[in-house]
């Protein structure tokens, strides 16, 4: 390659251009505000219907809709990513790696679910997967996004205050924050949009 | 210093990139406020050199341009920044 000199004064506007260029790019971290919402509710609704299938106020065929939910939420989610990506003029490295974070968190809650459901059965299936939506939310939250922050702490602590209700709230407790923190966080990102 | 990374453009684009994994053409010319031509010309440079990665798709029959840097051009923006704050803290 080629050197050639610059002088200092076009190196300095250099330098600031650069400078410039990097103080104005901040990434930011979002998956869409809809994925949030949907996977929320479902979560939320599947720890309900669970809790009102095992006092028995639900038949246990009811518990045939879960399957249908997942299914509808993952099928909604790869169309709806499809759809997203051709609009998207910048992909950031940190977007990436939250991307990473997320399925892998979301993949060994799921993972924890089925095979290990003897370990964590009944609410315990539930309460993984209110700590992988809380890894999420607040991973995004340690990116700047202040929403997210207080929708990872409104998880966490509806983890905590499940674990001390009355048995039979817990799972209301963990559905208030699915629905609180996680769909909420997704709703408050439409907005804010 | 690096010769490609002399032009202000050239630089633009390379620092624009550094955060990204990918950016699309037309963002890349908004960001740096240069024409499509003018931009065109500096990132096939850019491209031929290997510094950047360069993409083509077509989304709903319109053709999308990406890019990204590649280690070689992150590896000659370091040493060009910092060449460019030796020659400032020399002058």
């Amino acid at each position: 390659m080629k050197q050639t000199i610059l002088n200092p004064n076009s190196a300095r506007q250099h330098i600031e251009m650069v400078d410039r260029i990097l103080a104005e790019s901040h990434p930011r971290l979002c998956a869409g505000g809809d994925f949030f919402v949907v996977w929320g509710l479902a979560s939320a609704f599947i720890t309900v219907l669970f809790h009102l299938v095992n006092i028995g106020m639900f038949p246990a065929r009811a518990l045939w809709s879960v399957p249908v939910v997942l299914a509808a939420c993952a099928l909604y989610s790869v169309i709806r990513a499809r759809a997203l990506r051709p609009t998207i003029v910048r992909t950031s490295l940190v977007q990436r790696e939250f991307f990473n974070v997320l399925w892998l968190t979301l993949g060994m809650a799921f993972v924890a679910n089925v095979a290990a459901f003897r370990i964590f059965s009944g609410i315990a299936s539930a309460a993984i997967w209110s700590v992988a939506e809380a890894i999420v939310l607040l991973y995004i939250g340690m990116h700047g996004n202040r929403r997210a922050q207080i929708a990872g702490m409104l998880v966490v602590v509806s983890l905590a205050a499940a674990n001390f209700v009355a048995p039979d709230r817990t799972a209301y407790v963990l559905a208030a924050g699915m629905l609180a923190g996680y769909a909420g966080f997704g709703i408050s990102e439409l907005l804010a949009a | 210093m690096d010769e490609l990374l002399l032009s202000k453009v050239r630089l633009g684009v390379v620092a624009e990139l550094l955060n990204y994994d990918w950016v699309a053409f037309s963002e890349l010319a908004r960001a740096l406020e240069v024409t499509h031509g003018n931009l065109g010309a500096h990132i096939s440079k850019l491209v031929d050199a290997g510094y950047v990665d360069e993409e083509k798709t077509f989304v709903n029959r319109r053709p999308l341009t990406r890019y990204r840097l590649a280690k070689k051009g992150r590896d000659a923006f370091a040493a060009h920044v910092s060449q460019l704050a030796s020659l400032l803290k020399e002058a």
